[in-house]
C-alpha cells in the first residue's frame, strides 16, 4: 500500500511538471485512442495538471465530473494513508447505496452524453468549454 | 484530561481521578476501536466495518478511463444496500467483489501503461533509424 502511495505521490509531482494535453509522457485514453469516443474519464488527467495549478474553469471543462469527485477520493485516500500511517483513518462516511448506484448511474450517463454530438450535450466533451 | 465528574485536571494517561477517584480510563473508547455503524436503525456488532472500496472505483472510472470500474461501483453498492439490511456476510461478498474489480481495473491500468511505453519505446526507436 505504501508502494502504491508513492507511485500516486509520484504522478502527481508528473502531472504538476508535464501538461497530458502538449506532452507525450501520459498514455492516452485507449478508447479514445482506438475509436474516437469519449469516455467519464477522457479529459481528468489534464484536468487535474490544470488544478495542480490552480486552475478551476479549465479543470471544469475538461472533466467537470472529476472536478466534482475529487474530494470525495482526496478524503478516501488521505484517510487510507493515515489508516497505514497511524492505525486511524477520518471519520467513516457510510454512503447510502442508492446514492452510490445513483453516482453509477450518473458517470455512465455522463459519459454517453459527452459523446452526443447535440448541444447542449457536446460543451461536456473534454476542452469544449475551454475559454480562449 | 479533565475528570467528568468533578472536573480536576488529571494525567492523560491516568487510570483514576486523584481528585475524586473516579475511573477515568474505560470512559475513553480505546484508539483505533472500531465505532459500530448506525446505519439507519440498524446497529451493527462493534468492529463490523465492510469496505466498500467506492474510492478505488471511482479512482479506476472517473480519473482512468477503466470500464472495469462500474462492476467495482455496482458492488461497492451493493456492500452499503447489505450492511443497510444487516446482511454483513452478504456485505462481506459484495465487498471482496468490489476488491477484486479494483485489482482487475489496476492490473489493465497498468497493462495499458505498459503498452504505450513499449509504442513509445518502438516509436523513438524506428524514429532514430529513420533520422
Amino acid at each position: 500500500m505504501a508502494v502504491l502511495f508513492l507511485f500516486a505521490g509520484c504522478g502527481v509531482l508528473l502531472l504538476r511538471v508535464f501538461d497530458p494535453a502538449t506532452s507525450g509522457l501520459f498514455p492516452p485514453c485507449p478508447l479514445h485512442y482506438f475509436t474516437g469516443l469519449y469516455c467519464p474519464g477522457c479529459g481528468s488527467l489534464r484536468a487535474m495538471h490544470q488544478l495542480l495549478h490552480g486552475n478551476l474553469r479549465e479543470a471544469w471543462a475538461l472533466n467537470p465530473m472529476a472536478v466534482l469527485l475529487l474530494p470525495f477520493v482526496v478524503y478516501g485516500l488521505t484517510s487510507e494513508a493515515l489508516l497505514q500511517l497511524r492505525g486511524r483513518g477520518l471519520p467513516h462516511l457510510f454512503l447510502p447505496a442508492i446514492w452510490i448506484r445513483a453516482l453509477g448511474v450518473a458517470i455512465v450517463l455522463f459519459g454517453i452524453a459527452r459523446n452526443l454530438p447535440v448541444d447542449p450535450f457536446d460543451l461536456l466533451a473534454p476542452g469544449i468549454l475551454l475559454p480562449l | 484530561m479533565f475528570c467528568p465528574q468533578c472536573g480536576a485536571s488529571n494525567a492523560d494517561t491516568a487510570a483514576i481521578c486523584t481528585q475524586c477517584g473516579r475511573q477515568l480510563q474505560a470512559a475513553i473508547p480505546p484508539v483505533g476501536a472500531p465505532t459500530p455503524l448506525p446505519v439507519q436503525g440498524v446497529v451493527l456488532p462493534p468492529g463490523t466495518t465492510v469496505p466498500n472500496f467506492l474510492v478505488f472505483a471511482i479512482l479506476a472510472t472517473v480519473f482512468c478511463c477503466l470500464p472495469a470500474g462500474i462492476p467495482a461501483i455496482v458492488f461497492a453498492a451493493q456492500v452499503n444496500s447489505k450492511l443497510q439490511v444487516g446482511d454483513v456476510a452478504g456485505a462481506q461478498a459484495a465487498s471482496n467483489n468490489a476488491k477484486m474489480w479494483c485489482w482487475i481495473s489496476f492490473g489493465v491500468g497498468l497493462a495499458a501503461i505498459g503498452v504505450w511505453v513499449l509504442l513509445v519505446m518502438i516509436g523513438v526507436v524506428s524514429g532514430i533509424h529513420n533520422n
